[in-house]
């Protein structure tokens, strides 16, 4: 048998144009993510909001309870977002994706975004604390702790980090506490809360873009 | 020899070869030594110090007050659940999130079966764990000689409703394997307890009273010091508890691949079982009523629970003896001083108390410490103080005031024993009273000045405050014109006018 008596290789597929292969890349990766799923969440949360402010659902006990029910919905957002961090592929992933610190940061953007967009517009509902700017504050801290959660912890277990500060901040609120780092508790236009809440957010945001979030499914049973 | 002809082996040896399925037991033991909840626990501990621990030092060292935060606003469940319900639904879909749920459903016990051993190894950590933190900080306030008896009726519901958690948690898991439903289990669970804490801190009745975070009319100062803990109220919370877990565990095996037919009836069962123990403690609630000392459920209600505790008073004072509860020692050197000067004023006079002692406060609707009146009765008259009704106690007072200083405490145990001795109870009293107590209050040292926002405040506490008030009018004017009187002329009008005082006889014009 000669070369030329060999059969011809399947057709390779088309290459993909540039533009095209980066947006398929861009979109499996949010599916990995569940970002899909996660905006249908953050959507429901945001729904949420809207009914519990136009319902004036309110905890008795001054002006720090007020701001509960609206933080447990803030907390939850981070949390969804900081979950949807994990990757199911693990090492083979981190091994051959070159692109892949910048398909995290751009998923955690979107959805960072996309919590926002879908809370303030539950925030028409009726009257939110602070307003806007408090709910990007506080949305944006918590959404830092929760990447880092992801970082430390894993992307499953990313949402034990809002949790975590929701319960410190509802006891520090009671307790009359106003550092920072307790941004939720500061007025809206306060600079130290900000700078508090930017800090936690970009650091959140830096470690999962560089490092990603733990994969503990091989070391943690379960 | 052929197979043909070959002896079949014993059905008993076939069966000896074929690996028993591994007994209940031994699957909730191995799911215990397999479980991620130890991870969190250390976390959990951490926050439980934070906003159960913390907050309970700043209170005054008496059981009901440190633990009212923590137990009787169910702050530890606050703080324990939620996780729980998270870390019981991400161990709930393990199967689904690994995709070997076909694979577990071939295995010899019924899947819902297995999964009950995997929700019971979850639920026990996670209550162990509660107990031991509670315990912990038991130990760590007895340590501390916080008086009284610890709340153990409401370490039961806090444990049971952590149960409950771990149920809904590990349901959630099973019915919806994904990675966002450990979050939405516990942030669900959080949002679940504040607005048990917003119906709770309306509702004062019925139902409600279930709820964990609910300490209206059921956790106040004096249980465990002067008379027990009722149990009425927490057993039907734990039913209520108890029966909402049974009904959610029995939601995951009513799935197909639960397991059979059977498998399937008997999940029916327990969550037909779990509805009705629901069902009743709601009934059951809803026939509760406010007695003195507690919630009262006739049906839970055991009239031996309610008996005082036996106790042997401290007392002190040389003239004007004072005597309390040994729990409230630290307060009895402040009693006396506060006292003895209104004592002093009224000596010798009809209906004069000759010592004090310690009443047991009664329960209302709210929090208590709603400023209740001391009484005299008796023969010799003795002046009753209901300490535990008392929001004015010198020292800490809760992590969200100032301390109490010695001066308000003072002020306000004088006005309330100004208040018994002239007879007016628990209301303001005829200006002719108002008149001779505000003049008593003067001459015990508390300035007209300063009357009018501690009446205010002491006793009419629900009313909006008047703000710094001015000691004017003709209740004051004629304060002030008894005041001035020489003692001996006081002490004779009184001891002439003080019955028909008392009974609201005596008119603003006829004081000297």
């Amino acid at each position: 048998m000669t070369t030329t008596a060999t059969h011809p290789s399947p057709a390779r597929p088309a290459a993909l144009r540039p533009v095209t292969a980066v947006m398929r890349l861009m979109w499996l990766y949010l599916l990995s993510r569940r970002v899909p799923a996660a905006a249908g969440l953050l959507a429901g949360l945001g729904c949420l909001l809207w009914v519990a402010l136009h319902e004036h659902w309110s905890i008795a006990g001054g002006a720090a309870a007020r701001l509960v029910i609206p933080l447990i919905v803030e907390s939850g957002a981070a949390a969804i977002v900081a979950v949807s961090s994990h990757g199911p592929f693990g090492e083979p992933e981190r091994a051959t994706g070159r692109w892949l610190p910048w398909l995290r940061l751009g998923a955690a953007l979107t959805l960072a975004a996309v919590a926002f967009a879908v809370l303030s517009a539950g925030a028409t509902g009726g009257y939110l604390p602070g307003g806007g700017p408090a709910l990007l504050r506080n949305l944006g801290g918590m959404i830092g702790i929760g990447l880092l959660s992801a970082t430390v912890l894993g992307g499953s277990f990313g949402w034990t980090g809002p949790m975590a500060y929701l319960l410190i901040t509802e006891g520090a609120l009671a307790g009359g506490w106003a550092t920072p780092w307790i941004w939720p508790g500061r007025p809206p236009g306060d600079l130290g809360g900000a700078l508090c809440a930017c800090a936690v957010f970009a650091a959140g945001l830096a470690t999962l873009t560089l490092l990603g979030a733990r994969n503990p499914d091989r070391h943690t049973p379960g | 020899m052929t197979t043909a002809t070959a002896p079949a082996r014993p059905a008993s040896a076939r069966r000896g070869h074929l690996p028993r399925p591994p007994s209940f037991l031994r699957l909730v033991r191995i799911e215990l030594r397999r479980s991620p909840m130890p991870l969190i626990l250390p976390l959990i501990a951490a926050l439980f110090w934070f906003d159960s621990y913390r907050p309970s030092t700043s209170q005054a060292p008496l059981y009901p007050l440190v633990t009212f935060w923590n137990m009787g606003q169910g702050h530890t469940i606050i703080d324990v659940g939620p996780f729980a319900a998270g870390m019981a639904a991400w161990i709930g879909a393990r199967d689904g999130r690994r995709g070997t749920a076909d694979l577990v459903t071939a295995t010899p016990r019924p899947r819902w079966v297995a999964q009950l051993a995997t929700w019971g190894a979850t639920a026990l950590w996670a209550v162990l764990a509660y107990l031991v933190f509670a315990g912990v900080m038991f130990a760590w306030y007895a340590h501390r000689g916080v008086q009284g008896e610890p709340p153990w009726w409401w370490v039961a519901v806090g444990a049971t409703a952590v149960l409950a958690f771990t149920a809904a948690g590990f349901t959630a898991g099973v019915l919806f394997p994904n990675r966002f439903v450990a979050p939405l289990a516990a942030f669900g669970g959080f949002l679940l307890m504040m607005m048990s804490s917003q119906t709770g801190f309306r509702d004062r009745s019925g139902w409600a009273l279930l709820l964990p975070t609910n300490s209206n009319g059921n956790f106040q100062v004096d249980s465990g010091i002067l008379y027990p803990y009722l149990p009425d109220l927490p057993i039907a919370r734990m039913m209520f508890l108890a029966g909402i877990a049974v009904a959610v565990l029995g939601l995951a095996g009513l799935p197909a691949a639960a397991g059979g037919r059977r498998v399937r009836m008997a999940a029916a069962a327990v969550i037909v079982v779990g509805l009705t123990a629901t069902g009743t403690a709601v009934g059951l609630a809803r026939t509760a009523r406010l007695s003195s000392h507690g919630m009262v459920i006739p049906a839970l209600h055991d009239a031996a629970s309610g008996k005082l505790i036996a106790y042997t008073p401290v007392c002190a004072g040389s003239g004007f003896r004072v005597c309390l509860n040994p729990a409230y020692r630290r307060y009895l050197t402040d009693t006396v001083g506060a006292l003895a000067p209104v004592a002093h004023e009224v000596a010798g006079l009809p209906g004069a108390p000759v010592r004090a002692v310690q009443a047991p406060a009664i329960y209302d609707d709210n929090d208590g410490q709603g400023g209740q009146p001391m009484t005299i009765s008796g023969d010799p008259p003795v002046l009753s103080v209901p300490y535990g009704a008392f929001s004015f106690l010198p020292g800490p007072a809760g992590f969200s005031t100032a301390p109490v200083s010695r001066t308000v405490y003072d002020q306000n145990t004088r006005l309330l024993f100004a208040q018994a001795f002239v007879g007016a109870g628990d209301t303001l009293g005829t200006p002719a009273q108002q008149a001779v107590r505000a003049a008593l209050l003067q001459a015990a040292g508390v300035p007209f000045a300063q009357q009018p926002g501690l009446v205010s405040g002491a006793l009419q506490p629900s009313a909006p405050s008047p703000g710094p008030g001015r000691a004017t009018g003709p209740v004051y004017a004629a304060a002030a014109r008894f005041a001035a009187l020489p003692p001996a002329t006081r002490h004779a009008w009184l001891v002439t006018n003080l019955a028909a005082l008392r009974a609201g006889q005596v008119t603003l014009d006829r004081l000297p």
